[in-house]
């Protein structure tokens, strides 16, 4: 009996080639596009999960509330490891620090010699303690965690091995240097850290060394000091979260006294939900929130949904060219229920041949698709849970998908279906197939709107004025010792001779950036204000480098420490001065420091992406702090004299390295996730708009095929082919007004929601509005325009005779 | 075989109520070769559905082989009729995406008979038909007379005690139609199968022992 349905179903399918191809094909679109979503969510949530035992795994948090909110840290005080250790035996707790744009020199055999090649690790060498590896059950190819309790050792990964020695089995007992400062015996080497990690660990120092070079890497014995390059793990016995979480209390209390001990708290943050919260930043390569896996899982849902009322619509509409085969089979003995069953193996039949057309295309899109996911591991379409999935998906939609039309179907009385009598309200109504389309225009159309949205505030954001000129500037960033300090004058002298060099500057950091230097601080001999003043240092060529104007004033005068300063627009602003050139000789004091004169107020420039608002923002000179060097080149001939400037730097600084970048480049690398997520949602959207066009092209076939009659009868009464048109237009006009009135307000919320984000943002105006609804306009009378013009041209003698 | 008494049945358009059939009482008894005639709209076809029960009546008492089909419902009418009636159609009704020989064989996979026993059946009535050689043909590329074979060829293999045929020559020329009747004679004469047959020919009409002419729903002659 099977075979016989299927052998139908084959028949059906290469008989009405266009219908089958459209059903088919929507479904696969479907389906594929619900494969690869399903692989990245799948993905995204594996994060951390291959370390054993990741349950038990917390990561410590620092967070301060102020009267500004609450502040988080995901680092803790470097004291605070001991500290819980002492009150928190039966527990292991582990440390990890960090510090990122290292300089990792090759030295080789003997621990004395130069080394040749030399790297700059801008994911960062990691420093930890035995129990760190007691916590984490990495894997290991020599060695083990426990040779980390000596000062002056390292384990490195397979991949850092043969990146440094060529071969990791050589690798062992060679040394290696970093920031030409402390030399390391290579002790271990570690199975490469998994893609789905957020400690991507390369270089991995002992903590006792980390400890001993406060001056390097900042280390700090204060309560007080919080740095987000010193993190703690703990794995907690029995999982208790609440007997570790009222230890952690009475440390507080034990070491802060007075305001911090009510501002301060340490949390515990489980290891499975360190890659989604952006509030804390990871080490990985990228954090994504929660709420947009579950929108991209949503997305997955909704094209699943459309595609199967896809052919739901497609279906129904055809049922009424197999209603003679109904009326038959039923004559001839057919019950309902077999009848039933026919149409569900049909239709099984098709989803399986989507699903084989989905692999191909999903296997075909995957490695774009996890591109723009920023995920680096190969993502796989043959494991046994992606497998799973299919099944499980093909059933779902075969149920979706073939109950309703089975149902009609099986359900049509043989006499009527005989006597081609089968009409719309017998399959369900037009009714239903409205209500279906309404709500495939709605998901189209929010996905619409969102993604006009989203591209408009990414080309707001890349468009933006930001203050200072980042064009053509290049900059060289090292990890600045004394020596480079020393040296940096002398390049500066040279650099400015290479001809195409405009200007030369050295600073701690650019313009824009994610660096966040601030300090408290007080004005004119007044007592402390009560927020941050955010720090920058800089030589006075970084006003003439990066362009930027001053509303009263000079810069500053050069010096080696800090002596005058110069400050933002914004600090004036929040000082409650109205007129800048006020605060023209009066003093200001940063933290502790000593009192130093205001020369001059800039212009606002942006401090950050302008996911945040400027920020009070104080310049002065500091060379110690200076490991960047940015240089203003003539736009013409980039390459050329880039190749002139390392030739320039390698010849004063032959020992160390730099990493290189446009500051142009490094803005629009502030919103690659946003860049990322509206590239996927651009290409979902027009996914869903696809599958919707499909449907209404069913929709638009199944209505030409009822209406044909009526058509004819309007004709011979002497209906033009425009009123014809007009006819049919008429009536999705009307659905996709309706969608829009769903889609609409809902599109408004999620986007509002997520251009708050953003503290300069386009405005969600009418335009966005009118604009998506023109489009779905335009998509949809495109659509239906080829079948509504056959029906209006049909002859009606031929429409009337089929009587 | 078939009693019918007083059966009436009707259509409610708006206040006014139309008869399609008005007081029929019909008694057939088994091995019968009976016409119906009578002008479009007579009632015909009606009374056809109503005695092969794919149609229903409102009133009225329906007896067949001892069933009160009147007290049966839906589902137990439709396994009555499956069991005893093979139809044929003017428009012959072959399903279009299968073979002569699918075709023929579609009531047997209804009817839960093995694969083999199947195969023998088929093979049977083709040959019984003399259409082994068109067996793997599609209904389009059949003429309507060779279409019309099918559909009865079809309509016997269940081997039901009576056959409804509606207008079964409607479709065809003289000489398909002369060929179709020859059938149901030999049909009626050789294996004893009853046979109601609609018509509008006097001359196809004449096949059978006894005709009944309708007008506006109710038995104006029989003969």
């Amino acid at each position: 009996m099977l075979s016989t349905y299927f052998k139908i179903a084959w028949r059906n399918i290469t008989r009405n080639k266009s219908f089958a191809a459209i059903n088919i094909f929507g479904l696969a679109t479907g389906i594929a596009a619900c494969l690869v979503l399903f692989i990245v969510i799948k993905y995204e949530f594996s994060y951390n999960k291959f370390i054993p035992g990741y349950e038990s795994i917390y990561h410590i948090t620092t967070s301060t509330t102020t009267a500004d909110g609450e502040e988080h840290n995901p680092g803790v005080p470097a004291p605070f490891i001991e500290a819980a250790r002492l009150d928190m035996p039966q527990m292991t707790f582990g440390s990890l620090s960090a510090s990122f744009g290292s300089q990792v020199t090759v030295i080789g055999k003997e621990a004395n010699a130069a080394g040749n090649k030399k790297f700059i690790e801008e994911t960062g060498i990691y420093f930890a303690d035995p129990p760190f590896f007691e916590i984490f059950k990495y894997k290991w190819l020599a060695g083990s965690g426990a040779v980390l309790k000596d000062p002056d050792v390292t384990v490195i990964t397979q991949v850092m091995a043969e990146k440094y020695f060529g071969n990791w089995k050589a690798a062992v007992g060679q040394f290696i240097k970093i920031d030409n400062a402390i030399t390391l015996k290579v002790a271990g080497i570690l199975e490469n850290i998994p893609a789905n990690s957020d400690y991507p660990l390369a270089v991995v120092t002992s903590f006792v060394t980390y400890k001993s070079n406060p001056s390097l890497y900042g280390y700090s014995a204060e309560w007080g000091s919080i740095s987000s390059n010193n993190q703690v793990f703990v794995q907690l016995k029995d999982n208790d979260t609440a007997k570790a979480g009222a230890q952690l209390k009475s440390i507080i209390s034990k070491n802060y006294k007075g305001i911090e001990a009510r501002q301060r708290k340490f949390g515990l943050q489980p290891l499975a939900e360190v890659h989604y919260d952006s509030r804390l930043a990871s080490w990985g390569s990228h954090s994504i929130s929660k709420a947009t896996l579950w929108t991209l899982l949503l997305i997955g849902i909704f094209i699943v949904i459309m595609a199967c009322i896809n052919f739901i619509n497609l279906s129904t509409a055809q049922a009424i060219n197999r209603s003679k085969e109904i009326g038959i089979r039923k004559v001839l003995g057919g019950r309902r229920s077999s009848l039933f069953w026919q149409m569900m193996s049909e239709t099984a039949l098709i989803v399986t041949l989507s699903l084989v057309i989905a692999i191909s295309m999903a296997a075909a899109c995957l490695p774009f698709i996890s591109h723009i996911a920023s995920i680096e591991e190969k993502l796989n379409l043959f494991t046994p849970e992606v497998l799973l999935f299919m099944l499980a998906l093909a059933i779902v939609i075969t149920i979706l998908s073939g109950i309703y039309p089975s149902l009609i179907l099986s359900g049509f009385k043989p006499i009527v279906a005989l006597k081609n009598k089968v009409n719309s309200t017998s399959v369900g109504g037009i009714s239903l197939r409205r209500a279906l389309v309404v709500l495939q225009f709605s998901i189209s159309q929010v996905l619409i709107i969102g993604t006009i949205v989203a591209v408009s505030q990414m080309r707001y954001v890349s468009k933006a004025e930001l203050g200072f000129n980042k064009e053509a500037v290049l900059v060289l960033s090292t990890f600045a010792d004394s020596t480079v300090i020393a040296r940096q004058p002398a390049l500066k002298q040279d650099l400015l001779s290479v001809n195409g060099i405009q200007s030369v500057n050295f600073n701690s950091d650019v313009p824009s950036s994610n660096n966040n230097w601030g300090t408290n601080f007080a004005f004119d001999h007044k007592p402390d204000e009560k927020y941050t003043l955010f720090l920058k240092f800089a030589d006075p060529d970084y006003f003439k480098t990066f362009g930027i104007e001053f509303t009263a004033g000079n810069a500053y005068s050069l010096s080696d420490t800090i002596n005058e300063v110069v400050v933002n627009e914004t600090l004036i602003q929040k000082l409650g001065i109205k007129n800048p050139a006020d605060v023209l000789g009066k003093e200001i004091k940063m933290g502790g420091g000593s009192w130093r004169k205001i020369t001059g107020v800039i212009k606002d420039f942006k401090t950050n992406s302008l996911r945040e608002a400027t920020k009070p923002l104080l310049l002065a000179c500091r060379s110690k702090s200076y490991n960047n060097a940015a240089i203003k080149i003539k736009s013409s001939n980039l390459a050329a004299t880039k190749d002139a400037i390392q030739k320039k730097w390698d010849s004063h600084l032959p020992a160390y390295a730099n990493s290189s970048f446009y500051m142009d480049e490094s803005i629009n690398e502030f919103y690659e996730q946003e860049n990322q997520l509206s590239l996927l949602y651009s290409i979902f959207a027009g996914i869903a708009i696809f599958i919707s066009c499909l449907g209404l092209y069913g929709l638009i076939s199944f209505m030409a095929a009822q209406r044909i009659k009526e058509v004819g009868v309007r004709k011979v009464l002497g209906a033009s082919v425009a009123n014809i048109l007009y006819l049919f237009s008429k009536e999705f006009t009307i659905l996709i007004a309706v969608a829009f009135v769903i889609a609409a307000p809902l599109a408004w919320y999620l986007m509002n929601d997520w251009l708050s984000n953003f503290s300069y943002r386009i405005n969600l105006g009418v335009g966005v509005f009118l604009l998506a609804a023109i489009v779905s306009l335009i998509i949809a009378w495109v659509t239906v325009g080829y079948k509504s013009m056959k029906a209006a041209l049909s002859n009606p003698v031929v429409s009337l005779r089929s009587e | 075989m078939i009693s019918l008494q007083h059966i009436f049945k009707w259509v409610n358009t708006g206040s006014n109520r139309t008869f399609l059939l008005r007081d029929i009482t019909l008694d057939i008894k088994q091995g019968e070769f009976i016409s119906i005639m009578g002008p479009s709209g007579s009632g015909k076809s009606t009374l056809l559905n109503v005695i092969g029960m794919l149609d229903g009546f409102d009133e009225g008492i329906y007896h067949f082989l001892g069933e009160e089909v009147h007290k049966l419902k839906e589902k137990q009418r439709a396994d009555l009729y499956k069991k005893h009636i093979g139809f044929v159609f003017q428009a012959y009704h072959l399903i279009d995406e299968l073979t002569v020989y699918e075709n023929i064989e579609t009531p047997l996979l209804y009817q839960d008979i093995k694969s083999s026993e199947r195969k023998a059946m088929v093979a049977d009535t083709l040959d019984k038909f003399n259409i082994v050689g068109k067996k793997d043909l599609f209904p389009a590329q059949l003429s309507g007379g060779q279409q019309q074979l099918v559909g009865i060829a079809r309509a016997l293999i269940t081997k039901p005690k009576l056959i409804l045929a509606d207008e079964p020559t409607g479709n065809l020329n003289s000489q398909q139609g002369e060929e179709v009747m020859q059938v149901f004679k030999k049909l009626n004469e050789e294996e004893g199968v009853t046979i109601i047959q609609v018509t509008h020919s006097e001359k196809n009409a004449a096949y059978a022992s006894r005709t009944i002419e309708l007008l506006d729903g109710r038995i104006e002659k029989q003969s």
